[in-house]
């Protein structure tokens, strides 16, 4: 698992489905019309080995207050990065516990479970809830109508 | 007045008013601990407990039986609470020590919430019994 900060919190992903830590060096600001509004997550883009990632801010997806992002956690096999505050380790877990039922909000496709790591209790964070479906269904329509109005 | 036969109760302080869960629901009574906190919308909640090795959600029940007035919590009181047919512990922060009691209960008044199953009469004082399903479902609807 690696572990890492957002507005004072720790979270775990798992270490496979991250395929690379980088600097925030190279982020392009997202306006694209419209999507912008309605994900208001979606920060930043960032071109790499020819992919074009989508920079979910961490501090608005799990609803903070803004945070002050110095690390982007590029997800494998995932058009989506995240903006993190910073890394924390990277560590093994020996168990993870389901979320308790009575957790019956947005939490529970943020995370896949709950660690406990040295007595303290970690989130382990879902990732592909940073975009999820319907989300990437909206930034699918939002290029295609842009790329059609280029052609146009 | 009926009588509440050989039913007892846990009687839990929550500022200057008593509150009763079943005994069979109740698990423990235990010291404060210090309750972890991250990110989530669930109403009520206020972070987790780890208790021999269990995470336990802790649901502070306070801002609904009292209101935000309430006094410090100094104990947790740790009950078996039904969830989608399962059981699952939860902590309730209480304000003081708990008493276990059987007392006749009082006639319902039909204004109390749907969450009161009942009244305990105990002298004086009449305690609102406390169904913890229904007051934390309740409590968690949007």
């Amino acid at each position: 698992m690696i572990v890492f900060l957002v507005g004072g919190f720790r979270f775990a992903i798992s270490a496979g489905a991250v395929k690379e830590i980088r600097s925030m060096e190279g982020l392009q600001p997202f306006t694209l019309g419209g999507i912008s509004a309605q994900i208001a997550k979606l920060r930043y883009t960032l071109e790499r080995g020819g992919a074009t990632y989508f920079v979910v801010d961490a501090a608005q997806h799990f609803q903070l207050l803004p945070a002050q992002p110095s690390r982007v956690l590029i997800l494998r096999n995932s058009p989506a990065a995240v903006l993190v505050d910073s890394m924390d380790r990277i560590m093994e877990i020996s168990a993870l516990h389901a979320l308790p039922r009575a957790f019956t909000q947005e939490e529970r496709g943020w995370y896949r479970g709950l660690a406990v790591v040295n007595g303290a209790v970690v989130p382990v964070v879902n990732h592909n809830a940073f975009l999820n479906k319907a989300e990437l269904e909206i930034l699918r329509a939002g290029l295609e109508r842009v790329r059609g109005e280029v052609m146009a | 007045m009926t009588a509440s036969g050989d039913k007892s109760y846990v009687l839990f302080p929550l500022g200057k008013k008593r509150f009763a869960l079943p005994a069979e629901v109740v698990t423990e009574l235990a010291r404060p601990d210090s309750v972890q906190t991250f990110p989530h919308r669930t109403p009520m909640l206020s972070g987790v407990l780890v208790r021999r090795g269990r995470i336990v959600p802790v649901c502070d029940v306070a801002q609904v039986l009292v209101g935000p007035a309430a006094p410090p919590r100094k104990f947790y009181l740790i009950a078996n609470c039904k969830r989608e047919s399962r059981q699952e512990l939860t902590a309730v922060p209480v304000t003081g020590e708990c008493e276990l009691a059987s007392a006749p209960f009082a006639p319902l008044t039909g204004r109390e919430p749907h969450y009161i199953t009942g009244l305990l009469a105990m002298g004086d004082e009449t305690v609102e019994i406390v169904a913890l399903e229904k007051l934390i479902s309740a409590e968690a609807m949007p």
